[in-house]
Order: C-alpha cells, then sequence, then structure tokens
C-alpha cells in the first residue's frame, strides 16, 4: 500500500517556564493511502500534538516528517500555508465555524481558496443540510454545525481528513452521523482519514489503530474487519 | 493581587493603551499649555491696560487748537479727553536705502499719567529741552539700537537727529502694524516713537494744532453714547475717524487671538479626550467580556460586583491620571516656549509665563472625568454577571443578515470574507460608528489643516500675481495733482508703466449699518492693479456707482443696487451712491470706483495720492535715490519685498500645520490600531480557523482590513462635508477687516487628507499584520470556546 505520510524519530517538546514538557517521544509512523485510521489514547497522551504536526499546524523538535515523499520538517510557513490549502481538510471538536457566515457561506469560503474544489452545494447536501444552507451557526444544533464543519473540509477535496474528536461535543446519535459521513468520505472518494479520540469504541469502525501512552505509540493493530459506524457503540 | 492582575493586563496590550496615552496627554498638552498662555496674556494685558491707562475711545481728525479740547472733556460720559500729533515719518539710516518709518506720537507735558502712558521699559525720562525720544523695543531691538544713538528722521523735508535716550511701550501699539494690510508687526521696517508735544509741534511747524484725540469714558456710559455725543464736536476740524477700542487695531488684533486660544482650550481638548474616552471605552467593555470567566472566579470565591468595578474603573483611571500628568506637565514645559513666542507678536510688558499647577490640576480632573466615564460605561456589565453565568462562555454572537444583502448586484461582488466583514460591521454596530467617526476627525483634522496651508498660497498668489500687478507704490505725503503726478514719473528711464490712484477714507451708511473704509479710485484702464470677479474676469472700475467687496457687502447689508450713504472729511455733504458690484477679495475690504469719476464726486479736482508703477528692475535703484528723501513722497514700497515677508509669517504657521497633521495621523492610527486590537483578540479563535483552512496570513488579515477599509472610507466620505462645515466655522471665525478666507472645495487638500488618513491606518495594519502571522494556531485551538 503507498505511503501518504511518514513519521521517522518524531519529537515535539514545550518549554513551559523551566520546566520542558515533552509531548512526543520519538514517534515512528506510516499512514497509508486511503485508510481509516484511528489514534487512541488518553489526553496527555500526545495525540493531539501529533495530529498538529501532521496537520502543519505545529513544527517539531527532532526528526522527520514526509507527505509523499516531500519532507515538511523543513517546510517554512509558507509551504506549509500552501499544505493546509491543498491536501489537508480539518474537523475540530468544537466545529470552528465562522459565526457570521451561513452554513452554505462557510463551505464556500473553504471551496474559494481550493486548488479543485467540490461542489459546495451539493456537499451540503450530502451531509444533509440542503435545506439548512441560509442558516447561520447559531441556528444551528450542536450535530448540524459539526456536519458543516465535516462539509466544509471535504469540499476542499483534500487527501487527508484529520479530525480531532470530532465526536467529544455531541451525543450519541449525532456523534454516529457523523462517523458516517466520515466513513462515506473515505469509501466514496478513496481519501485518507485520520481521527484522534479517547473513545475506543471509535476504534472498531477503523483500519488501523494506533494506541498512543506518554509521548509514544504503544501499539499499532490492524483490525480484521472494521465494522460500519452504525454498529459502533460507546 | 488585583493591582497585579492589572498591571499585567495592561502591558499585555501596551500598545493600544500607548495609543490611548498619547491622545489624552495631547489633549490636556493643548489644555494646560493653551489655557496657560490665554491667562499669561490676559493678565499681562489686565494690568498693562490698567497701568498705562489705555483709551476707551479714539478719534483722528485734520487739524484742531489743542486749546479747544478742554471744552470736550465737558461732554457727558467723557472722563478725560487728551489730544496730541501723530505722525508718520522716514529714519535716515546713512548708507542704506532701507524704507523704514517711525510713528512720532506726543506726549503730554506736565501730566505724569496721559492716557495711553508709555511704560518706560528702560533708559531715561524725556527732556523737553534736547532732541530725544523713546522708541517701542521691539523696534529698538530690531535695529539693533543702544541707547544714546542717534537718529536721523526725516521731518518736512529736512533730515533732523534724535538720540534714543529710552525704550518704552504704549497699550496703543501692542500689536504695531503701519496699515491694517501688512497683517504682521515688522520692527525690521516700523516702529513706535514719543517726544514731548511742544517738541513735536515745532518740528512740524504746528503752532499749537494736535491731529489726534483720545479719550477715557465714565464708568456707567457706553462708547456708543459718547461717540453720538462727540462726533458732532469733531466735525469742524475735520473728523478723518473716530472709533472704540475695541476697533483700535492693535487691541482688536490681540482680542481675536485670545478668542482664537479661547476656542482652542476648549474644543481641542474636548476633542482629544473625546475620542481616548471613545478607545477607553472600548478595550475596557472587550476587555470585562474577554475575563468574564476571571470575573465569574473572582465573584464567586467572594469578591463584591463594587470591588469588580472599580477593579476595572482603576484602569480607566490609571489612564487618565498618567494622561493627564504627562499632558499637564508637557503643556507646561510648552507654555514657556508658546509664551516666548506670543512674546514677539505682542509686545506686553509683564507678558511671562509662571509655573502654574491650577491648570495641571484642573487637566488632571478634566482627564479623570472623560476616563472614568468612559470606564464606567466600558465595565458596567462586570457587574451584572452572575458567578456561575459569568464562568460559561458567552451565548455565541447572534448572526442576522444585513439591509446591504438586499442588493443583491453589491452583495454577490463581494467574496466570502468581503461578507464576513460586512456582517461583522453590522454586528458591532456601535464600535463601527465610533471607528468612522474617529476616522472623520482624523480626515478632516488633516483637510482642514492642508486646506489653510493651501489657502495662503491662494491669498498671495492671488493678491500678487492678480490683483496688485505693480512692481512699486509710490504713496505721497499729501495729495497732489494727477496730471503733474503722471508727468513727472512717466519720463523717468525704465518705467513703463505709471498709474495714479486716489484712496479716500469714508465711511459708508447703509439704513442702519455703517463701515468705516477706503474707497480706491482706479482709471479706467488700470492695469497694475486689478478688480477681478469670482469666476477671476477682470473688470473696468464703474464711472458710476461704486464697487464692494463681498465682505463690505455683506456687513452693510447692501447687495447690487443698494443706494449707500457715503460720508468723508474729504466732502461737505453726505452723498449716495449705487451699488454696482460685489466682488471675492480676500486681504482688505474696500471700495473701488473709476479715478476721474471718485475725484469729480469729492470735488477737489483730479488728484492722486499714490502712484502704482512698473519699472524695470534694474532702474528701481535710480528711482528710490531719486524719491527717497524727496519732500511728498512718503513711502516708497517694493511689491517683491512685501510678498517675502508674506512667505516668512507663513512659514511660522506652516509648522503649526504639520504638528496638526502629526495630531490626525496619531488619532487615525489609534483608533484603527484599536478596533484591530478589538477584532483580533475578539475573533482570535476566526482567524486562527481560516489559517488552519488554508489561508495565508494575508488573507486572514484582508478579513480585517477590508471592514475596516469599508468604515475608514465612510468616515473620510462623511470628513468630506463635516470639513466643509468646519472650514465655514473657521472662516468667519478668522474673518477680520484684514482678510477673509475664502471656502474652496476643490483642491487638493482632500486628496492629502484621505492619503495622510489612508497611511495612519496602513501603519496601524500593518502592526496587526505582524499579530496575525504570529498567531499560535495550536495555542489558540487548544483554547476552549
Amino acid at each position: 500500500m503507498k505511503v501518504i505520510l511518514e513519521g521517522k524519530g518524531l519529537s515535539k517538546w514545550y518549554q513551559m517556564g523551566e520546566v520542558r514538557v515533552e509531548a512526543l517521544r520519538s514517534v515512528d509512523f506510516e499512514i497509508y493511502e486511503g485508510e481509516f485510521a484511528v489514534v487512541l489514547g488518553p489526553s496527555g497522551s500526545g495525540k493531539s500534538t501529533m495530529l498538529n504536526i501532521i496537520g502543519g499546524m505545529d513544527q517539531v523538535s527532532q526528526g522527520e516528517l514526509y507527505y509523499l515523499k516531500e519532507p515538511l520538517h523543513t517546510a517554512n510557513e509558507k509551504q506549509l500555508t500552501r499544505y493546509r490549502r491543498s491536501s489537508v481538510g480539518f474537523i475540530f471538536q468544537f466545529y470552528n465555524l465562522m459565526p457570521n457566515l451561513t452554513a452554505l457561506e462557510n463551505v464556500l469560503l473553504a471551496s474559494e481558496i481550493a486548488d479543485r474544489p467540490l461542489n459546495a452545494q451539493d456537499i451540503l447536501d450530502e451531509v444533509g443540510l440542503g435545506d439548512r444552507k441560509d442558516h447561520f451557526p447559531s441556528q444551528l444544533s450542536g450535530g448540524e454545525q459539526q456536519r458543516v464543519a465535516v462539509a466544509r473540509a471535504i469540499v476542499k477535496n483534500p487527501d487527508i481528513l484529520l479530525c480531532d474528536e470530532p465526536t467529544g461535543a455531541l451525543d450519541f446519535t449525532t456523534g454516529i452521523q457523523v462517523l458516517k459521513l466520515l466513513k462515506k468520505f473515505q469509501q466514496e472518494y478513496q481519501k485518507t482519514v485520520m481521527v484522534i479520540t479517547h473513545n475506543a469504541g471509535i476504534a472498531d469502525m477503523a483500519d488501523r489503530v494506533f494506541q498512543m501512552r506518554d509521548g509514544k505509540i504503544a501499539a499499532v493493530h490492524n483490525v480484521e474487519l472494521p465494522v460500519s459506524p452504525e454498529e459502533v457503540s460507546w | 493581587m488585583l493591582k497585579r492582575k492589572m498591571l499585567r493586563d495592561l502591558k499585555e496590550n501596551k500598545l493600544a493603551y500607548i495609543a490611548c496615552l498619547v491622545i489624552i496627554a495631547i489633549g490636556l498638552m493643548i489644555f494646560t499649555s493653551v489655557s496657560m498662555v490665554m491667562e499669561n496674556l490676559y493678565s499681562a494685558r489686565d494690568i498693562f491696560y490698567e497701568e498705562a491707562r489705555f483709551a476707551d475711545g479714539f478719534a483722528r481728525v485734520n487739524s484742531m487748537p489743542a486749546g479747544d479740547i478742554n471744552r470736550l472733556s465737558d461732554i457727558e460720559g467723557v472722563s478725560e479727553i487728551e489730544g496730541r500729533l501723530v505722525k508718520d515719518v522716514r529714519v535716515l539710516f546713512p548708507g542704506s536705502e532701507r524704507n523704514v518709518y517711525l510713528r512720532l506720537v506726543s506726549l503730554p507735558e506736565g501730566k505724569s499719567s496721559p492716557i495711553n502712558t508709555p511704560v518706560l521699559i528702560e533708559g531715561a525720562p524725556l527732556s523737553e529741552k534736547s532732541r530725544n525720544l523713546w522708541v517701542c523695543p521691539s523696534f529698538f531691538e530690531a535695529q539693533n539700537f543702544e541707547l544714546g544713538y542717534e537718529i536721523p528722521l526725516l521731518i518736512e523735508g529736512r533730515s533732523i537727529p534724535f538720540a534714543i535716550v529710552g525704550t518704552a511701550q504704549s497699550p496703543e501699539f501692542v500689536y504695531a502694524m503701519r496699515t491694517a494690510q501688512e497683517m504682521y508687526p515688522m520692527p525690521e521696517t516700523f516702529g513706535i516713537g514719543y517726544l514731548p508735544f511742544s517738541m513735536m509741534k515745532t518740528l512740524f511747524q504746528e503752532r499749537d494744532q494736535v491731529n489726534d484725540l483720545v479719550f477715557l469714558l465714565e464708568p456707567g456710559y457706553s462708547y456708543e453714547e459718547v461717540e453720538e455725543r462727540l462726533k458732532p464736536r469733531l466735525g469742524r476740524y475735520g473728523l478723518i475717524s473716530i472709533f472704540s477700542r475695541e476697533d483700535q487695531m492693535s487691541h482688536a488684533i490681540l482680542t481675536m487671538e485670545l478668542q482664537g486660544l479661547e476656542g482652542s482650550s476648549t474644543a481641542m481638548p474636548i476633542l482629544f479626550l473625546g475620542i481616548a474616552g471613545v478607545i477607553l471605552y472600548i478595550l475596557l467593555m472587550r476587555m470585562v467580556e474577554q475575563q468574564r470567566g476571571q470575573i465569574g472566579t473572582l465573584k464567586a470565591f467572594g469578591y463584591t460586583g463594587r470591588e469588580l468595578l472599580f477593579h476595572y474603573l482603576s484602569y480607566a483611571l490609571i489612564l487618565g491620571f498618567i494622561g493627564g500628568m504627562v499632558g499637564g506637565l508637557l503643556g507646561i514645559w510648552l507654555s514657556f516656549p508658546y509664551t516666548e513666542m506670543y512674546r514677539d507678536f505682542f509686545q506686553l510688558p509683564g507678558l511671562e509665563s509662571t509655573f502654574s499647577l491650577k491648570y495641571l490640576v484642573l487637566g488632571i480632573l478634566l482627564s479623570l472625568f472623560f476616563s472614568v466615564l468612559a470606564g464606567y460605561f466600558g465595565c458596567r456589565n462586570s457587574l451584572k454577571l452572575q458567578p456561575a453565568e459569568a464562568m460559561r462562555p458567552p451565548a455565541p454572537p447572534p448572526a442576522r443578515r444585513t439591509w446591504l444583502e438586499r442588493w443583491d448586484f453589491f452583495w454577490n461582488l463581494l467574496t466570502v470574507q468581503g461578507k464576513m466583514s460586512v456582517r461583522n460591521l453590522f454586528r458591532n454596530k456601535q464600535r463601527s460608528f465610533f471607528t468612522l467617526i474617529g476616522v472623520m476627525f482624523a480626515f478632516s483634522m488633516m483637510a482642514v489643516t492642508w486646506y489653510f496651508n493651501s489657502i495662503v498660497d491662494i491669498l498671495i498668489y492671488d493678491q500678487f500675481e492678480k490683483v496688485q500687478t505693480h512692481n512699486v507704490r509710490v504713496t505721497f505725503s499729501r495729495p497732489l495733482s494727477l496730471k503733474e503726478v503722471e508727468r513727472e514719473l512717466r519720463r523717468l528711464p525704465g518705467m513703463k508703466r505709471v498709474e495714479p490712484i486716489v484712496e479716500v477714507p469714508v465711511t459708508l451708511k447703509h439704513r442702519w449699518q455703517e463701515k468705516d473704509t477706503i474707497i480706491m479710485g482706479l482709471g479706467e484702464d488700470a492695469f497694475l492693479y486689478n478688480i477681478l470677479t469670482d469666476q477671476g474676469e477682470r473688470i473696468s472700475p464703474p464711472e458710476r456707482g461704486i464697487i464692494l467687496t463681498e465682505r463690505l457687502s455683506d456687513e452693510l447689508n447692501a447687495p447690487v443696487g443698494t443706494e449707500l450713504t457715503l460720508e468723508s472729511y474729504w466732502i461737505r455733504e453726505s452723498r449716495s451712491v449705487k451699488v454696482v458690484d460685489v466682488i471675492p477679495q480676500y486681504l482688505g475690504t474696500n471700495a473701488y470706483m473709476e479715478i476721474n469719476a471718485l475725484n469729480k464726486y469729492l470735488g477737489h479736482g483730479s488728484l492722486a495720492t499714490s502712484a502704482l508703477l512698473a519699472v524695470e528692475d534694474d532702474s528701481i535703484p535710480f528711482f528710490r535715490e531719486r524719491y527717497l528723501n524727496a519732500q511728498p513722497v512718503a513711502s516708497i514700497e517694493e511689491s517683491g519685498a512685501l510678498i517675502e515677508k508674506f512667505n516668512e509669517l507663513m512659514e511660522s504657521f506652516g509648522a503649526m500645520q504639520y504638528i496638526f497633521t502629526v495630531f490626525g495621523f496619531i488619532i487615525g492610527f489609534a483608533i484603527i490600531y484599536n478596533s484591530s486590537i478589538v477584532s483580533l483578540s475578539e475573533r482570535k479563535r476566526e482567524l486562527a480557523s481560516l489559517k488552519v483552512m488554508g489561508m495565508t496570513s494575508g488573507e486572514v488579515l484582508q478579513v480585517l482590513t477590508f471592514e475596516q477599509w469599508l468604515v475608514s472610507l465612510s468616515g473620510m466620505l462623511v470628513g468630506i462635508p463635516f470639513t466643509i462645515v468646519l472650514m465655514n466655522a473657521m472662516s468667519r471665525a478668522f474673518e477680520s477687516d484684514l482678510y477673509s478666507i475664502p471656502v474652496q472645495t476643490e483642491g487638493q487638500f482632500f486628496m492629502m487628507a484621505f492619503l495622510g488618513t489612508a497611511f495612519s491606518i496602513l501603519i496601524a495594519q500593518w502592526t496587526i499584520a505582524k499579530r496575525i502571522s504570529q498567531l499560535s494556531l495550536v495555542e489558540v485551538l487548544k483554547e476552549r470556546d
């Protein structure tokens, strides 16, 4: 299988006053094209740091990171912006929508800057919000807001979708809806989806699961038969 | 502990608070320095007027026996009246052809403190036996005289040396100008001399005649009543003019200046403090919103609402106090050179700056008042919060469609970033409004400043390039025959053109309005002095009727077609004359007639009082030499020298212009910087999300700047009519008989103001751009909403 992302000896530490906090300690990994990867770990295990680095939002302290053989660890701010713009889609726990743009406009905002965007209206229909397109975030429920966020990430037509606790702020039913969308994206568009969560239930729908602890990858295992999102439970 | 929190909070946003502080300080600096200068001027003036017994009324007559004066003191309302001789003479500097004039004023003998007593500044008393005089200190200094110097004066065609035994200052010549047209005291060419009456009358062979009267009023009488009684009694002596202290040139200019100062000592500080107040209000309101969590926590463990309100108010108090203190001290410091500057203009003995705590304290109170007011409205919300509520994040800002969206054409033109900007602008209506007002002020301040800068050029250019096209003007000491003047001057080498003119002092009356002015009689084909219409077209002086300048026409309420009554000591009876045209004129106010028609009207034959000349430049020295000392010639003026002096004066204005441009610039910067800082802190998360999505820092900045430009451009647009209103108000305030300021709405000054304001906005945005590119995505997104 083709490797889309590769990390070699990735370390990240923060200087907090006089204390050095090590968030990542020499992590090695490979992410394959088109897989659904879940990074599982308790809070403080370094999973968010890993996502930030993979997403080009943060620099590594040590080690090497490649996206399709292109080095990201030496990329400058401009190159990282380019990378975020065309290759990566983000979904956050707290949606981070623009409060004064309607659902459709939020999606359009992303499609405007992308190189090969999908049709914004179609994507909004696909996440089931076609009829709510003129609503502002404050007029949408949490689940609806997160679906707009998913649409916003997908519309850029990125190679990788990075999701940080995408269901963390949602109730069970709406959480499942969002997971279904992520799965659909991975299967229909043949894209890579990477979900970071402390919710072990989600791991059942992954192709591969990375277990993190204390800034290290403690274990990686392949899931033989990933379940469908509807069967996930927590 | 709260104190420590405050200091750290202030440090975090230091540039925003510093900008606010600078504006407060500027406001207070203006307040303190202008107030102090004003007080210095007022007290110096009042003490000096009192001490020197400044006259309440003045009259000029042709000639009047000194013995008749005592009889006038019987007039009801006159407490004292004195007669004197006032004559302008030339000072002859050996080997120099400079035109220097001294106005000689006689002092009554045997009176220790006459009306308008010249106060001896240095030197010895005058002696009645030898030829000695006092001169005014500014003249003394400008000519590099020393006590005991002898200066030759040209009196009745003879050169007579006088010894300077002292310098003295009279309240009448605090602002000493030879004629109103000069606008500016020029001690290099004009001074005042004082000498005993007996000496002066012998020199001028006037026997016991006087030509000038000054009087004091009895308490309880108005000048107008007395003028009414005095005027008929002076008619037989050839009354030239009679006027009150209010219309006396030196006093009028000093009063005008004081009024101007009074205006700026209130308007400017209020403007600056108002803007600072708005900035402070927005900053504090934002801070209270941002710190809801902290407020909730503090309340939860027992701080009272009042303690918290006081905590947030103390930010405002600190800024108000520091700003007031810094501004006040700067103002006090500034008042010294500022007063010094006035000493050059106004010769008031005892005018000096003293350290005064009064205005410092007043200023600090004023500044505290404004900042506490702004602070209170900014943070009163902190009181209302309940602890539990405060610790929850505020409800997401509701977004709504704006009315602008109904214009599909406009709306579809916008990018999504543009739409965000527009909605955000309407979401914070109040803040957008304040920003707009701030930009409007910055813009108008620059526009008005640039306007006055350019208008001075227009004034000078119009006057010397288009109106007064002669290069030499000869003024005669008495009216001469027009024909002889022409004959005499025309034959000189290098003479290109000679145009004799008549200038007659008159009183024009229309119903109850009346105005003293000068009628200028010009030849029909006058070429060296042009009467221009508002379109800039040259018109001939009328053979029937009279042309008025706009200001004169306004003051007399006399539009074209009005019949005016004309009085003059040149004619016995008053006559009527019709207004045939009204022209704009920025320097001086007067009226025009055709010279022969005017002469006929006056009935003294064909006369000339001056001649305008176009002379080859290299013939001027010869011309000077020939006529400078001629008895019928009172003065020879070259236009070039006059233009130079104007330009000199304008340069000192120029400095003020730059200071105000800088003030406008600071306001523009502070307003936009502050609005950016607030937006940035409020929308950090939003902006970071945009960056995460892959927008460049530049694109993210655009979301903020698009909004700012939209508001700023509207502010500047509103600033255009506001500037015109300001210009009209200022033009009215500055208008006088000496000059009026035209209001023109076209010109590059709007462009300059636009560029200046835009530049200050760009600088503010540039500092914000740096912050956006440094925005740490990880940290911002890690924070919870």
